[in-house]
């Protein structure tokens, strides 16, 4: 599985919170599926909302019913995900893709753990204040410290903040 | 679809939000449709050639996310706002306010009221009117209701009694006149005879020679008038002389202010002395009206005589601080360079200076000045320093929070946080900057430019923009944790 799509949704996400988006779309695949789950879960995004091509209704988005995905409908589904801003400055403001298609980075338990104490650990640098990290794992895409609880290691995806 | 061949009314369209922009053919026809007016300079295609998002967002503002003017590039405000900020700032009167109005004025100023409110739209108040609020604004708001002599022109003669244009036909003094003039001026103060004037020479001679000049007088009659002239003199010398030594207190006679005042305001010529229009200056009256009573001694007794000179008065006043802890705070000259101005007349040279002043316990500010004299540049960065001082935020009021990084040009300053007791290894300006906040455990990298000026106000913003775990924490709507807190039961020394 290919990590492309999740570099370029990250540099999607950054322009559109430096453009101040309230509502924008990524490509609707499984993997940016579970990143945009695992970044609401994380409390950086407001919604995720499977719907078309055009944005769905805002004032219904928590109601929305997207239509179910077919065969006719999958090539112009995307996921539309809500950006959350406080104090007219964007919660999530930062995203760095750690591993590229040129080169996956990765990290076990133990270095996670140095990792979200703020350490270095192989080629991942500690976390400073208010950053997070991301990971694919075998339990799915997982905060750094939804990991840690979970023990367990895996690709690491973004660094954000 | 109508619009589509109009390209102008197709972008309006699209920027209300009627269109989507997700036909292709619709794009391409555009494109195509469209005819440059006049051949472009640079080839970075026009706006309405630029490619558009292939799937149209909704703009934070529009969900209401932020505040409608948060972004700077943008300062257009819409109409309603304006009417908004109109109707709540610039009410009508209400129908109390008006029985008020009623009860305090006549009739006619109720009219005069009603006109000039309607003579002004409140939306021309909203757009144009200003009240200054910076620290440098006037210390009134003038409704040009009162004459204020320093700052006004002197009003026409016709309205005031006091000014009024010079007498054509007045002269400068002569010495006779001199002379009776300053007799004049210092009857008003004489004592001892009970009409409060002394007899002159003329009293004594007889009835038909007092409309003669001395000159003409006989030579028996005048030598008589002198010599009775004399002992009049005489006995009036005596007597207050006698009243003095019985106890008598001589009162009147001419004040050392009086003297000034018949030095520089009594007029030399025969104007009667009246005040006049004329393109002399005046002399200053012992009150000036609207002025009187503002110009205070400079020294503050609240000051205990550290402000001799009146250095701090100014920043006292903005700051609120008294001189005492004014002179309290931690002040460090940082930076110091030579800039010249090349000018027809050579190179004129001044001195720049950067200080930084804090309180250290947390709160700090860099000032800059420049002058030509090195020992002002350093007073005016100094006070500079003071006056700009703010809070910054101090993890267990020792370090910072987390790493913080700023950029100034080509200069890139790292503060790392570090743990109790590390000290500060940090270059000396960042030493300086932080022993003025009040920062005692800290490791820097400099890793790019060293120019001091840079390092020194990078540091600076450092410090000022660190991150609020608060608001992180209540803008992902999760709980922060310190660990190290948690992990020694909370303490936070």
């Amino acid at each position: 599985m290919g990590i492309h799509s999740i570099c370029n949704a990250l540099s999607h996400l950054q322009n559109a919170s430096r453009a101040k988006l309230g509502l924008t779309s990524i490509p609707n695949t499984k993997y940016n599926l579970r990143l945009a789950l695992a970044l609401h879960r994380a409390g950086f995004i407001s919604s995720v909302t499977r719907a078309g091509l055009t944005p769905p209704p805002p004032e219904a988005l928590l109601t929305f019913e997207p239509e179910p995905v077919t065969t006719a409908n999958v090539s112009t589904r995307r996921l539309w995900l809500g950006l959350k801003y406080f104090n007219n400055k964007p919660v999530m403001s930062k995203l760095e893709p750690v591993s590229k298609p040129k080169r996956l980075v990765t990290a076990d338990y133990q270095q996670l753990s140095k990792i979200a104490r703020g350490f270095q650990a192989g080629h991942v640098k500690g976390l400073n204040l208010g950053e997070t990290l991301f990971l694919s794992t075998d339990k799915g895409v997982l905060e750094v410290r939804e990991a840690l609880e979970k023990r367990v290691g895996g690709l690491v995806l973004a660094r954000i903040s | 679809m109508s619009v589509a061949a109009r390209p102008a009314a197709r972008r309006l369209a699209s920027s209300v939000g009627i269109l989507s922009s997700t036909s292709t053919t619709t794009q391409t026809t555009t494109a195509s449709s469209q005819i440059p007016l006049c051949r472009p300079f640079s080839s970075t295609p026009t706006a309405s050639g630029r490619r558009k998002p292939r799937f149209r967002n909704i703009t934070a503002r529009d969900l209401g996310l932020i505040s409608q003017t948060s972004r700077k590039a943008d300062t257009a405000v819409s109409e309603e706002q304006i009417d908004d900020f109109t109707t709540k700032k610039f009410p009508k009167y209400t129908d109390a306010e008006k029985a008020e109005l009623m009860r305090m004025y006549t009739p006619e100023q109720i009219a005069a009221l009603e006109a000039g409110e309607a003579s002004i739209n409140p939306k021309d108040l909203t757009i144009q009117g200003r009240l200054r609020t910076d620290i440098y604004r006037l210390p009134y708001i003038d409704d040009f209701a009162e004459h204020q002599p320093i700052i006004d022109k002197r009003p026409p003669a016709s309205r005031s009694r006091r000014i009024s244009p010079p007498d054509p036909n007045a002269r400068f003094m002569n010495t006779d006149q001199f002379v009776s003039d300053l007799i004049e001026w210092a009857d008003k103060f004489r004592v001892g005879e009970p009409t409060g004037t002394l007899k002159r020479l003329e009293d004594f001679v007889p009835e038909e020679w007092r409309k003669v000049k001395e000159a003409q007088w006989p030579g028996e009659v005048r030598d008589e008038a002198h010599s009775k002239f004399k002992k009049y003199l005489q006995e009036e010398i005596n007597k207050a002389a006698k009243h003095q030594e019985n106890g008598g207190v001589v009162t009147g006679g001419p004040t050392d202010a009086d003297v000034l005042s018949y030095i520089l305001e009594r007029s030399v010529m025969t104007d009667n002395n009246i005040q006049t229009q004329s393109s002399l200056a005046l002399a200053l009256p012992d009150k000036v009206p609207g002025v009187a009573g503002l110009y205070k001694a400079a020294v503050d007794p609240a000051d205990e005589g550290l402000d001799e000179t009146g250095v701090y008065q100014d920043l006292k006043r903005r700051s609120g601080m008294s001189v005492q802890e004014i002179l309290k705070l931690k002040t460090k000259t940082l930076v110091m360079n030579h800039v010249s101005n090349q000018t027809r007349m050579g190179k004129i040279g001044s001195m720049v200076v950067y200080t930084v002043a804090g309180n250290g316990d947390g709160w700090v500010g860099l000032g800059y000045a420049k002058s030509q004299e090195p020992s002002v540049a350093n007073q005016k960065a100094r006070l500079d320093a003071i006056s700009k001082m703010r809070p910054i935020r101090r993890y267990e009021d020792r370090t910072v929070y987390g790493n913080v990084e700023a950029k100034v040009s080509g200069t890139v300053v790292k503060l790392f946080a570090r743990p109790p007791g590390f000290g500060l290894r940090v270059q000396h300006r960042i030493f300086e900057i932080c022993r003025a906040a009040g920062i005692y455990d800290l490791s820097a990298r400099v890793p790019r430019s060293r120019n001091p000026m840079n390092t020194v106000k990078a540091t600076i913003e450092a410090l000022h923009n660190q991150k609020d775990p608060e608001e992180i924490a209540m803008g992902r709507g999760r709980k922060l944790v310190d660990a190290r807190k948690v992990y020694y039961g909370g303490a936070t020394q």
